[in-house]
């Protein structure tokens, strides 16, 4: 695989503040969940808030994310990264479907991310067991016993990530959203 | 394996482990010693580098995981921030909308 330039998984991270106020949504969360009516009011807020900014800050993270694994499975070829944005452009369309609220976005990322994370993770292990592969590609069985986890691990994200954004359209159908005034354009590169 | 001289002479043994117990066997002697000492070298010195290609690669792969998991958690918890927010419980692992509240909130 490529190498990552020094210092550029930090583009990939998300900042500070918004890992800070994911704690705050957390901490509230799981109050309002054991029944303290205070801490729920204070989620409404909080999500009233801060949660669009939150979202739309993790969605491009999310973004940028998924480009950096585009380069990694197109392995140098430009033809196979255009190839692949256009593939999760499509995914994204069909998925987010139309006027997705800012958390359907999110979700959406978050699927096509785990999706592209486990088409790699596929033709990084298929690649083991093909019987023409190279020597020099090929790794020991111990390595190729933690890829098989690693997928295995994936694509159960990967099934939970589609059944939360499900859920979501199910319980929040006819429920006022709590703000849809952050734009994230899905189609932006 | 390990090569030994005694008398100026090279003997070969390897080292196997027998019913909890290692035990050295004779593999040869003089220059049939040397050989077998140097392909052994070399073999070692290729597992080491498969082990040392391995691990970046386990290495670059984590890094690689990384946002993936990051946006994963975050979205994890941005859902279930607005489910609880517009009024939705979890009864039994299962999420519900609660009656009433859910779409008034």
């Amino acid at each position: 695989m490529p190498e990552a330039k020094p210092g550029t998984l930090e583009r990939y991270q998300l900042p500070a503040d918004v890992q800070e106020r994911l704690d705050e949504l957390r901490d509230l969360s799981e109050k309002a969940e054991a029944g303290d009516k205070d801490a729920r009011r204070q989620l409404k807020q909080a999500v009233r808030e801060s949660a669009p900014e939150v979202i739309a800050r993790a969605s491009d993270v999310s973004r940028r994310a998924q480009h950096m694994l585009i380069e990694t499975a197109a392995g140098g070829s430009e033809l196979a990264q255009y190839a692949l944005s256009g593939r999760l452009d499509v995914m994204r369309e069909e998925i987010a479907g139309d006027n997705p609220t800012p958390l359907e976005v999110l979700l959406t990322e978050q699927v096509v991310s785990g999706w592209l994370w486990l088409t790699l993770l596929d033709a990084l292990n298929s690649a083991q067991f093909w019987k023409r592969a190279p020597s020099e590609v090929r790794v020991s069985p111990s390595y190729v016993r933690y890829m098989v986890k690693l997928q295995e691990s994936a694509h159960r994200r990967f099934l939970s990530s589609v059944q939360a954004l499900a859920r979501v359209r199910k319980l929040q159908s006819g429920t006022p959203a709590v703000q849809h005034n952050t734009q994230v354009n899905i189609l932006a590169r | 394996m390990a090569l030994e001289q005694r008398n100026g002479s090279l003997y070969y043994y390897r080292s196997e482990r027998v019913g909890g117990r290692v035990r050295k066997v004779y593999l040869g002697s003089g220059r049939l010693a040397e050989l077998s000492a140097e392909a052994e070298r070399v073999e070692r010195e290729r597992r080491e580098a498969d082990r040392e290609r391995e691990h970046a690669e386990l290495e670059r792969l984590e890094s690689l995981a990384a946002p993936v998991l990051e946006i994963d958690e975050a979205a994890d918890i941005l859902a279930r921030a607005h489910l609880i927010a517009a009024g939705c419980h979890r009864h039994k692992g299962e999420w519900r909308r609660a009656r009433g509240e859910a779409r008034n909130s």
